[in-house]
């Protein structure tokens, strides 16, 4: 058993505005996705603009407290604390800013008639504040971790790849890049535009 | 759900089902309302200070679960710990842990969230039971027997939904239909049953018939 309170759950901000407050991984929970989420500043996302087209998961956003303008499928609606928006389309463009200071939404989900497995964006974003103070091998390990879990993990092995460019190690990073486009071949273009590879682009093998 | 592909609501506008007593809580269906498919979603309200807003009780089926204070505040027992929730509390359960919330506060509502990992979700019968049993206690039998009806189509090889068809029956006085929902029920899980039969105030008409005995001992 474990409990927190969701003013004392990480603050993790991301580099578009929002603040990730990981709940799912606080508790290390396996079955079924949630997180929280608060806004830097009234008038700022709290959730991000986004669709769940690749995870084709079902959503739902409650609002704990405050107020939020929800934006789904260009329809805008303002929610506030005790009320839920349930997206089921995954394909809908779905997002939120804070109307509140204190503004905080609880969003669940996963896709319907599957086992829920831990979404890679999840080790992405605790990664953040790791890469944005470069303190690489602690975004490394972060990544290595979730691949023990998940070993062919396209996305996880891309980003690890450009953690490891990052922090100087080209070979690692050469590898790990060469893995997740064998796996995924869209992640060659990825690669081709990414400020992260800049040390590696000219190495042979870099696969673009 | 709307032609858009979501839909709105709020906690305040959600049914609200009654326990068996006044001292359990009251169900308010989430993922039913809305038709969320991937994991369990309900909301659970205590009107009263002291009335229980978490039944006790663990997850025999491996689920772990979430809860979230929405509003007002309770005393969680987690095992072994008995701690006060405000609202933003979340208070994580692992499936073997007995758990139990009493609310502090009037109107106290608490979302649970949960499911089994490395399963896919499907809804277990116990939510349609507490709604057909509501039902029956407003009385509205008809509508109970009828969701009884569904629930086990959809469920006809898991003894909790026979063993509850089974104290429906026995609560409404058809003696043999109950007996049939309680054999069909020894069959699919005879420990569980019998643990649970024993002691269980819903089987009191059925307990004086020979058949009772032979079924749960």
């Amino acid at each position: 058993m474990s409990v927190t309170h969701v003013d004392d759950l990480d603050r993790i901000e991301m580099p578009n505005g929002f603040v990730w407050r990981p709940v799912r991984r606080h508790f290390g929970i396996r079955a079924f996705g949630v997180n929280a989420y608060t806004a830097s500043e009234v008038g700022g996302p709290v959730v991000e603009e986004h669709t769940e087209s690749q995870l084709g998961h079902e959503e739902i956003y409650l609002v704990l407290r405050g107020r939020a303008l929800f934006t789904i499928g260009g329809n805008e609606h303002e929610l506030a604390a005790g009320q839920l928006v349930f997206v089921r389309d995954p394909a809908l463009e779905r997002g939120a800013i804070a109307l509140d200071g204190d503004t905080v939404v609880l969003a669940l989900g996963g896709k319907p008639g599957a086992p829920h497995t831990v979404s890679a964006w999840e080790t992405m974003f605790a990664s953040v504040p790791a890469a944005r103070d470069e303190r690489f091998d602690e975004a490394i390990a972060i990544h290595e971790e979730a691949l023990r879990e998940q070993p062919e993990h396209p996305a996880l092995l891309y980003n690890l790849a450009c953690m490891e460019a990052r922090a100087g190690h080209h070979l690692d990073a050469l590898l790990r890049l060469k893995r997740a486009v064998a796996l995924e071949p869209k992640w060659a273009a990825e690669a081709r535009a990414d400020s992260d590879f800049a040390a590696i682009r000219h190495e042979p093998g870099f696969p673009a | 759900m709307s032609e858009d592909g979501y839909v709105i609501l709020s906690i305040d506008d959600l049914d609200r089902f009654p326990g068996a007593t006044d001292e359990a809580p009251i169900l308010m269906p989430v993922r039913r309302r809305a038709g969320f498919r991937p994991f369990g979603i309900n909301c659970f309200a205590a009107p009263r200070p002291g009335q229980r807003v978490i039944e006790r009780h663990f997850e025999r089926d491996g689920d772990e679960e979430l809860y979230v204070v929405l509003r007002g505040e309770a005393t969680f027992t987690v095992g072994d710990e008995t701690f006060g929730a405000t609202s933003g509390t979340l208070v994580h359960v692992t499936p073997g842990t007995v758990r139990e919330a009493i609310a502090r506060d009037e109107d106290t509502i608490v979302l649970a969230i949960g499911a089994k990992p490395g399963e896919a979700w499907e809804p277990a019968p116990w939510e349609d039971f507490h709604i057909a049993f509501a039902a029956r206690r407003s009385g509205d039998a008809a509508a109970a027997r009828s969701l009884i009806a569904e629930t086990l189509a959809r469920h006809p090889n898991e003894w909790q939904g026979q063993y509850n068809a089974g104290c429906f029956e026995a609560l409404e006085g058809d003696t043999e239909a109950a007996f049939a929902h309680l054999r069909r029920a020894v069959e699919l899980g005879p420990s569980d049953v019998r643990e649970y039969a024993r002691d269980d105030v819903d089987f009191v008409a059925l307990r004086d018939d020979p058949r009772f005995t032979e079924l749960v001992g």
